[in-house]
């Protein structure tokens, strides 16, 4: 079972349809204990969105895979109790906007961070709860500003972001309140960058897998450019999309573009070698 | 093997408007930042902001931030010699 729904779903189906993780309540807990531990961050401060310093490349450059796991554990245990996230389906997107409110359209810090990516193209994150009231105070953290969006109008720009080939994953700050809905690529996503270039799991993968279905798939390719995870690619001797399931994140964007249908999204608890692959 | 690249922020004015090397790199293998680090209720200035490499692990050696740099103001080199 996913650990995040264990500890915090308390009988719902998944631990981010449980209304207490917006709480308010835990938005003023977050606050106290981000202070206690001094983290009052600025994460554009750290350059580029990283997490690991160049100790930890060295490290791994050399081959001390004790000192490499030593460190990973150690951004683990800290990032899993502050910030960290998890991938959802679009669905699951937009059954959250219908819980989580207020819902504000924000600029991704990642890609400003990445690219220098203008304001005005950067409209890809979502804040939400409490703590998006008191943005003005971080005006650094929301260049650009800020749009307060309805239900509605949150789940037209996720289908949106969704067509465009952004990922969506939901992340705490001071787990387990949930106050951020990204929509994320590679590279410029510190998150999944993290995971899939150090194997650092600060992003865990959803709730499900895809599956293609070889007699539907008819070869066109369309899904391929759509993973972000490194999972899917083309075989051209069969003439069919392949998808390495250990790999899968569990997104579904590959399954939102195909015409024929045939790539589902199969839970990862009912797969006995993937239930516990997160 | 790791490279060492360093940017000389006193030529580097306003990357955030410029980002030629953030835009150029084929491994994103830079980043930007701030020199102040967080700052209530103020937008931090654009000459605040710096570029850094951070993903040292993909950068290839080659070249193309430093060429493309306006400023001539990125170092990069393996085994710590200046390569340029």
């Amino acid at each position: 079972m996913c650990d995040w729904c264990e500890k915090y779903g308390d009988g719902y189906e998944r631990w981010y349809f449980n209304p207490a993780n917006y709480a308010r309540r835990l938005y003023k807990i977050r606050k106290e204990e981000a202070e206690a531990l001094g983290a009052e961050a600025n994460p554009q401060a750290a350059g580029g969105m990283s997490v690991v310093g160049r100790d930890f490349l060295e490290a791994r450059e050399r081959g001390d895979m004790a000192e490499v796991e030593r460190v990973k554990q150690q951004i683990e245990s800290a990032m899993w109790l502050t910030h960290c996230g998890q991938v959802i389906t679009l669905e699951e997107a937009l059954k959250i906007v219908d819980i989580m409110y207020p819902i504000s359209l924000i600029t991704c810090t990642c890609r400003r961070s990445m690219e220098g990516l203008p304001d005005e193209e950067n409209f890809t994150c979502m804040g939400m709860g409490a703590g998006m009231y008191k943005w003005e105070r971080w005006p650094d953290t929301y260049r650009g500003g800020v749009h307060f969006l309805t239900p509605d109008e949150a789940k037209e720009v996720l289908a949106k972001l969704n067509k465009r080939g952004l990922v969506h994953s939901i992340y705490t700050f001071g787990t387990p309140y949930l106050a951020g809905l990204c929509n994320c690529d590679y590279p410029d996503c510190a998150a999944i960058r993290t995971v899939i270039d150090l194997g650092i799991k600060i992003l865990w993968k959803g709730h499900y897998v895809a599956k293609i279905d070889p007699e539907l798939c008819n070869g066109c390719a369309s899904c391929v450019h759509r993973c972000q995870f490194r999972a899917l690619s083309f075989v051209p001797s069969r003439n069919k999309a392949y998808i390495d399931q250990f790999q899968c994140f569990g997104c579904g964007l590959c399954a939102t573009e195909c015409d024929q249908e045939a790539i589902t999204l199969v839970e990862r608890a009912s797969l006995p070698a993937l239930a516990n692959v997160w | 093997m790791l490279p060492t690249i360093t940017v000389n922020d006193e030529k580097c004015k306003e990357p955030i408007s410029c980002r030629k090397c953030l835009l150029i790199c084929p491994t994103h293998v830079l980043g930007l930042g701030t020199d102040v680090g967080p700052q209530k209720f103020r937008e931090i200035d654009p000459s605040h902001f710096i570029v850094r490499a951070v993903r040292f692990d993909k950068c290839s050696g080659c070249m193309d931030c430093v060429k493309v740099c306006p400023q001539n103001a990125i170092q990069l080199s393996f085994s710590g010699g200046d390569a340029r």
